[in-house]
């Protein structure tokens, strides 16, 4: 995972969400079209990306798509 | 990470379709695109596709069928969503799925006024995860309590199939719970490790048997999907998000369940055709001979061998098999007579093409032949070449690509629920005899300068009757898999037909026939209402591999009489235009029956009694109209 750019590209293919870089600091509550359901399709997403596990429960408490791709970062 | 534009095709298609936004538009091309796709791939795909606004496919797209199908379950399931979406979208399906609430199938299932029955769906799918028993378990727990437990949960999900059958009119789905090894080895004794295993193993056969008595349920077996291999359950998902299946279980579990929707909407697959070169034998045939194939014996030729015993075995229970093959057509025909070492036979085989034409147009031609629809044919293939054209050309066939290595045949054939059907039925046994035996009428049709003159000789004899409990199954089989002569494509489960037979104001028939070559079987079903002074002709179907012969026009004669006689004053017959049954739009105007009105896409006809056409005079009718035959 090379960029922020990266991970949101992944968000919208994967997960199908349109979203861009700007809205990777709203909080995810705030995001239209987000679901919680999201994570564990973005989580295993990210995982198959990166060939890394993330830590699950810091993913699930993660309030914003910023804070999933620094996790994904810094587990890399 | 992988670039996504760096994807290959299909894949890449369907994402730039999503990234267009056009994948509503071209959701007749998802088809084929998704069909291409498995794994990880397959659902992606399905994630994507959970985002179409299903009203504007089907706005776009009429003749796409949308299935509604309920979800409930005991943990979290939305991770079966996106690959039963893309599971659907395989078959040129459209999932409508309702979620039901966390946790919320016992009072989903057992009380009738639940948002779950609300819903009028197709099929309700109650997953079943280990969890279900765990959960129930004391901190410390004995194997004496989880037997408590078994107990106690397989009473609940009988109890709750036998409400959902009286109050529910859809297929419910339960699955057999497999066992986790994290459970069991929690108990350090192998004895009463031994216990627990004996006490899951009885409780899940107990599940699986719930199906015999219950037309309504069907329980998928997921011990044999888990030796695929699958992992039952990601131990993360299972605690943090109470998601106690593994999304590769639910991904199977899915393609499982589209295979029922794809059954229960009435598009059976009643064809298998085989390559023969690299598929059912090793080697080429025009340049190794006969005796240089391999069918037996070696290796590789007992690796074929195993494979054309499980396609011998799909024919004995109704499968039709055919070849298209590029060969010489009698150097096939001496190979499937004369090999010693063959499994496969020429009996075993409806049609046998052999030629150098494209594969696509023998296809059509051998759908043709067979009066069976192409969308009806799953085509194997080992040349990817042969498998990417007819892909390409008919979409609507079912591709199975093999590879070159035949000790995976058996398991790529099967991997797919491509013929499974909920029961067997005497039809099946014979079908295969059947269809040849109507290929050989129409060598001999052909044979005639006129088709009255082929009547005349064929000696068709039809027994109209009512139908009876024992013929439930094949008229509900017929409801699922007539498409062509079939009025208003109503398709029935057998507890829907049950339903009918009880109903003092309906009344089903059975059309049995007969002629020179043999027996037909049960190849039809009419269905009435009685309504005040009136008789509703609610569906006719007719099988076909027999109409055009005179017996729709001579069973309708006689439903007329028969209306005539006991006092009704006209009788009303129904058509609903489908993509199929276009051939059957005018068979009541041209019967003597006049349009009277349109109620949505019902077109109802009446027809007086003045005039009863007498029924045809090469056919020799018995009607048994009384109770019972």
């Amino acid at each position: 995972m090379n960029s922020l750019e990266e991970f949101v590209s992944l968000v919208r293919d994967e997960v199908g969400l349109p979203v861009t870089v700007d809205d990777a600091g709203v909080t995810l509550d705030d995001l239209p079209g987000w679901d919680s359901v999201h994570l564990l399709t973005l989580l295993v997403a990210v995982e198959r990306a990166t060939g890394r596990p993330l830590p699950m429960p810091d993913v699930l408490e993660a309030p914003s798509l910023h804070h999933i791709y620094a996790l994904a970062v810094n587990h890399e | 990470m992988t670039t996504n534009d760096l994807r290959p095709a299909p894949d890449g298609e369907l994402l730039a379709l999503a990234r267009e936004g056009t994948l509503a538009r071209e959701y007749p091309r998802v088809r084929r695109l998704v069909g291409e796709l498995s794994g990880d791939a397959l659902v992606r795909a399905g994630q994507l596709l959970t985002w179409l606004d299903q009203d504007e496919v089907i706005s776009a797209h009429p003749a796409v069928s949308p299935v509604k199908i309920a979800i409930t379950g005991h943990g979290t399931l939305h991770a079966l969503v996106a690959p039963l979406t893309a599971e659907l979208a395989r078959h040129g399906l459209l999932l409508r799925p309702y979620l039901a609430d966390f946790d919320s199938y016992v009072s989903a299932l057992a009380e009738p006024g639940s948002d779950l029955y609300a819903q009028r769906a197709d099929l309700v799918a109650c997953v079943l995860d280990p969890a279900v028993i765990a959960d129930e378990l004391p901190t410390p727990w004995r194997h004496e309590d989880a037997v408590r437990v078994l107990e106690e949960k397989l009473a609940l999900l009988e109890q709750l199939a036998d409400r959902y059958g009286e109050a529910g009119d859809a297929v419910l789905v339960f699955n057999t719970i497999p066992l986790p090894h994290e459970l069991c080895a929690q108990l350090v004794d192998r004895r009463s490790r031994a216990a627990l295993g004996a006490a899951w193993r009885e409780t899940n056969a107990r599940l699986l048997r719930l199906m015999d008595t219950r037309p309504w349920l069907v329980v998928l077996d997921l011990d044999p999907l888990l030796t695929e291999p699958i992992p039952l359950c990601d131990p993360r998902a299972s605690v943090y998000v109470k998601a106690h299946l593994s999304g590769e279980l639910l991904a199977r579990y899915a393609r499982e369940l589209g295979h029922l929707a794809r059954q229960i909407t009435g598009r059976t697959k009643k064809c298998l055709v085989l390559d023969l070169d690299g598929t059912a034998w090793g080697g080429v045939l025009g340049e190794d001979g006969i005796d240089g194939i391999e069918v037996a014996g070696t290796y590789r030729g007992e690796a074929f061998r195993a494979f054309q015993k499980v396609v011998k075995q799909l024919a004995a229970q109704g499968v039709l098999v055919a070849v298209v093959s590029k060969n010489d057509l009698d150097l096939v025909r001496q190979a499937l007579r004369e090999h010693p070492g063959m499994t496969l036979r020429e009996n075993d085989l409806v049609r046998v093409i052999a030629n150098w034409r494209p594969k696509h147009d023998n296809l059509v031609g051998l759908a043709a032949d067979l009066n069976i629809g192409v969308d009806s044919l799953v085509f194997v293939d080992d040349s990817p070449f042969e498998c990417g054209l007819v892909r390409s050309e008919l979409p609507e066939v079912a591709v199975v690509a093999l590879d070159g290595e035949p000790a995976a045949h058996p398991g790529a054939l099967l991997r797919d629920a491509w013929f499974d059907s909920r029961d067997v039925t005497a039809e099946d046994l014979t079908r295969t005899v059947r269809y040849r035996e109507e290929l050989v009428r129409k060598d001999f049709l052909r044979s005639f300068g006129s088709l009255d003159g082929y009547l005349d000789e064929l000696g068709v004899r039809v027994r109209l009757c009512r139908a009876v409990p024992a013929d439930v199954p094949r008229i509900s089989q017929l409801t699922l898999r007539t498409n062509q002569f079939n009025l208003t494509t109503v398709r029935l489960q057998q507890p829907d037909v049950q339903r009918l037979l009880a109903d003092p104001d309906a009344t089903v028939l059975g059309i049995h026939a007969a002629d020179r070559f043999g027996d037909n079987g049960l190849v039809g079903a009419i269905f009435l209402r009685r309504e005040g002074d009136s008789v509703r002709l609610e569906n006719f179907l007719l099988s076909c591999r027999v109409f055009a012969r005179g017996i729709e026009q001579a069973c309708l004669s006689a439903v007329l009489r028969h209306a005539g006689a006991s006092g009704v004053q006209d009788v009303l017959g129904g058509y609903r235009p489908s993509t199929k049954n276009g051939k059957v739009a005018d068979f009541y105007p041209m019967n003597g029956f006049i349009r009277v009105s349109q109620v949505d896409d019902l077109q109802v006809f009446r027809h007086d009694l003045a005039a009863i056409p007498a029924p045809p005079r090469h056919i020799e009718l018995i009607v048994l109209l009384g109770a019972g035959r």
